[in-house]
């Protein structure tokens, strides 16, 4: 399953889920990350890590590593 | 004695970037106190209303939340005393700030607070950013889906003030004929709470209350959506809320390479204009103290009151005003560069390199304002989530040269650098910070592989930051923001900076020994430098400098810079001035016309006749200056902020010793290689 992370520069995703097991997963989770919700990679950063993805109207930067708990269908 | 009831409390709730303190600010009139939650190092804000809104109410700020469940132990003690205030109670009113152009992420606090029982007023702000993108919210639509009085305010223009005061009196009002609620924890209404659900709920609320201004040409995208029976929520994301100005900035901000770029380049400047913008105004604080000193040593009796005035209380003074103006630059830089929504970009862009030594992106702006004070900078670190990140950078910044190390150096490179090779001093002090932040680097890497040991916490390392949408930033929170950091710098480190300058004026002063001196054939000036020097070589600071000489001869050095050293605790800059004391007066011949640096050529060690100010010694002293954490103030914040003294304790420990150490290697390493 793809995941956040892996998205490219411009690309959208929907989100199929969250993976629970991560230690921020309820923090993505309050920032909006929801299912259902279109993602969209603005950037990534130098070292290609964290990267700003855009939801609900606002850009969010992540890390790769906490990115890759947002699986998209 | 007024009861509970009489005096209601109020609180403003809501996530950061969401116009939190800028309604706090006009409500309170920037007058407020800063108060710690028992037993943490969580601070917030209380302030009695403006007398002019006509509201008796007790009003409380807390830290940005964004949602009732805690996920640090930080934001545990936010809610519970959201709950539960420990000396307050239960506030009577709270008014939730909502930012209108990302509604449905900001709504998720208040409907988890509404759930849970409170007294609820929503401040809808950034109504204009979203007024902009072509989209209003319906308030009375939305008022009606929360249950609760929504009210729209423009933080810029003041307007919906009037209505957010008079919604709080009739919500006030009505608590006081009807009873307060009794809010109950929301994990307890909401067992099995579920983001997801509450989501999809707010997302049925928005769209509701959204409503589009379609211009002619433009198809309605609502209707053709609903028609094509599309999720709401692409609408949401394709339609309307996202600022295209910040797309576009943020494609060359945020760009792999240019990005970084850039925020080097600004933060280049940041970091120069910190220096080159504040040496005249420091100069000239310098200078009025120093004219002031002389004013009282001239014009009153000779004797210990007016020397206690001259020397320790007003040079004591000085010497902490002399560093308000960088932090003000600082702060005012920071402050636009925070408004205008561009640091957190440089959050971001400089998080992975600072993930590899064990901080984090938001250890950054501490860091950064390091270089100016370490206390405004500690409790800058206070926004890092992360404990253990937070203390790491805690633990690191005094390795960051502030300013009060700049005249030392400067007096140090004045010293090395020969009159006709005056940039090299330049090159020198840039070495100089590259060096600091090379060893804070490297200090941080090792301690993060022993981190266990010092901070036993282990909690998992974070970095979700959003990133607000570009603005011009505004004047008046810039300013209000500086006003705060520096009042906050003169509060924690004035009075331990001028108590310690009094201490030690007491030690180079007494005992009060009257010297018998030959004054046949000596001026007035030269009469009083002789009695100087006759008192302070009999005083208790040389006794401690003759006490620590074993410790300072194998540096090359003697008591009189051990003195110095010493008297540097109260602030790293005295020492300049403490040097200045021993030895212009110490200096053998014609004491009154030396400049210090030419007393400082002519120094010797004891009677050998041998230099004292080598530039294997000189150098020393820089070394030594780099590393030691000289600051009485530095380290009782240090002890505030990670809540006890053994960080600071090893803080001293290991920076002394590091700074002896490196020092001893720096000064015989040289004489090995032949330089003297």
């Amino acid at each position: 399953m793809k995941t956040a992370a892996e998205l490219n520069y411009g690309e959208r995703g929907t989100i199929a889920e969250i993976d629970c097991a991560h230690p921020s997963s309820r923090r993505i989770l309050e920032f909006g990350f929801t299912p259902g919700q279109v993602i969209e990679l603005i950037s990534r950063a130098t070292f290609n890590d964290p990267i700003a993805i855009l939801i609900r109207g606002s850009l969010i930067a992540i890390r790769k590593s906490e990115a890759d708990c947002i699986k998209l269908k | 004695m007024t009861s509970a009831l009489e005096t209601p409390v109020i609180t403003l709730i809501g996530p950061p970037n969401s116009g939190k303190t800028t309604i706090f600010n006009i409500l309170s009139g920037k007058n407020y106190k800063t108060v710690n939650y028992p037993g943490s190092t969580v601070e917030y804000y209380t302030s009695r209303i403006l007398a002019k809104y006509n509201i008796h109410a007790e009003l409380l700020d807390s830290p940005g939340l964004i949602s009732l469940i805690p996920e640090s132990l930080d934001e545990k003690i936010t809610i519970d005393s959201l709950y539960h205030h420990p000396t307050l109670g239960t506030p009577h009113l709270l008014i939730a700030t909502v930012d209108a152009s990302q509604l449905s992420r900001h709504l998720l606090l208040p409907v988890q607070l509404l759930k849970s029982g409170f007294n609820v007023i929503i401040a809808l702000t950034m109504n204009d950013i979203l007024q902009k993108r072509k989209v209003t919210i319906s308030i009375e639509k939305l008022s009606k889906e929360l249950g609760c009085s929504v009210i729209q305010i423009n933080g810029r223009t003041k307007e919906g003030m009037g209505k957010l005061i008079s919604t709080m009196n009739s919500s006030l009002e009505s608590i006081r004929n009807n009873g307060k609620q009794k809010p109950v924890p929301y994990e307890q209404v909401v067992p099995n709470n579920s983001l997801v659900d509450t989501f999809l709920e707010i997302e049925r609320i928005t769209n509701k209350v959204l409503e589009f201004k379609v211009d002619n040409h433009n198809i309605n995208l609502k209707n053709a959506n609903n028609q094509l029976k599309v999720h709401p929520s692409i609408l949401q994301n394709n339609g309307f809320t996202t600022d295209e100005i910040t797309l576009k900035l943020d494609r060359v901000l945020l760009h792999k390479y240019w990005g970084f770029l850039i925020f080097i380049l600004v933060m280049g400047l940041t970091f120069t204009s910190i220096f080159w913008l504040a040496q005249p105004l420091m100069d000239l604080v310098d200078e009025l103290f120093s004219g002031l000193n002389n004013i009282v040593l001239t014009n009153f009796q000779i004797g210990w009151f007016s020397n206690l005035v001259a020397e320790g209380i007003i040079s004591g003074v000085g010497s902490v005003l002399v560093f308000v103006p960088q932090i003000i630059i600082l702060f005012v830089i920071l402050g636009v560069l925070e408004d205008s929504g561009y640091l957190a970009r440089g959050a971001m862009l400089i998080d992975k390199p600072l993930s590899k030594i064990g901080l984090n992106g938001r250890s950054f702006v501490p860091m950064l304002s390091g270089f100016a004070c370490a206390i405004p900078a500690m409790l800058a670190a206070r926004t890092i989530p992360n404990r253990k990140e937070r203390l790491l950078t805690i633990f690191i910044i005094p390795l960051m040269s502030c300013s009060a190390r700049l005249p030392v150096f400067a007096l140090l490179i004045a010293y090395l650098v020969p009159r006709d090779k005056l940039w090299l001093g330049g090159f020198l002090l840039a070495g100089i910070y590259l060096f600091g932040i090379t060893i804070s680097i490297v200090i941080a890497a090792l301690l993060n592989k022993f981190r266990q040991k010092l901070f036993k916490v282990e909690d998992s390392s974070t970095f979700i930051l959003e990133l607000p949408t570009y603005r011009l930033p505004k004047l008046s929170s810039v300013l209000s923001h500086t006003y705060n950091s520096s009042k906050e710098y003169l509060l924690r480190a004035g009075p331990v900076i001028l108590i310690f300058s009094i201490l030690l004026w007491f030690l180079v002063y007494f005992p009060d020994t009257n010297p018998k001196i030959e004054t046949d054939g000596l001026t007035k000036t030269q009469i009083s430098q002789v009695e100087k020097f006759e008192r302070l070589e009999h005083s208790y600071a040389a006794s401690i400098g003759k006490f620590i000489q074993p410790v300072m001869s194998p540096l090359g050095m003697d008591w009189r810079i051990g003195v110095s050293l010493i008297s540097a605790f109260a602030a790293r800059e005295v020492f300049v001035s403490s040097l200045a004391l021993t030895f212009k007066v110490t200096a053998e011949e014609e004491a009154s016309q030396k400049t210090l640096l030419n007393s400082l050529r002519s120094a010797t060690i004891g009677n050998t006749g041998q230099k004292l100010f080598t530039t294997a010694t000189t150098l020393g002293l820089i070394v030594f200056f780099i590393f030691a954490l000289q600051c009485i103030s530095t380290i009782a914040v240090s002890r505030k902020e990670t809540g006890g003294w053994k960080i600071p304790a090893v803080q001293v420990f290991v920076f002394t010793s590091l700074a002896y150490f490196m020092a001893l290697f720096t000064v015989n390493g040289l004489r090995l290689i032949g330089i003297e």
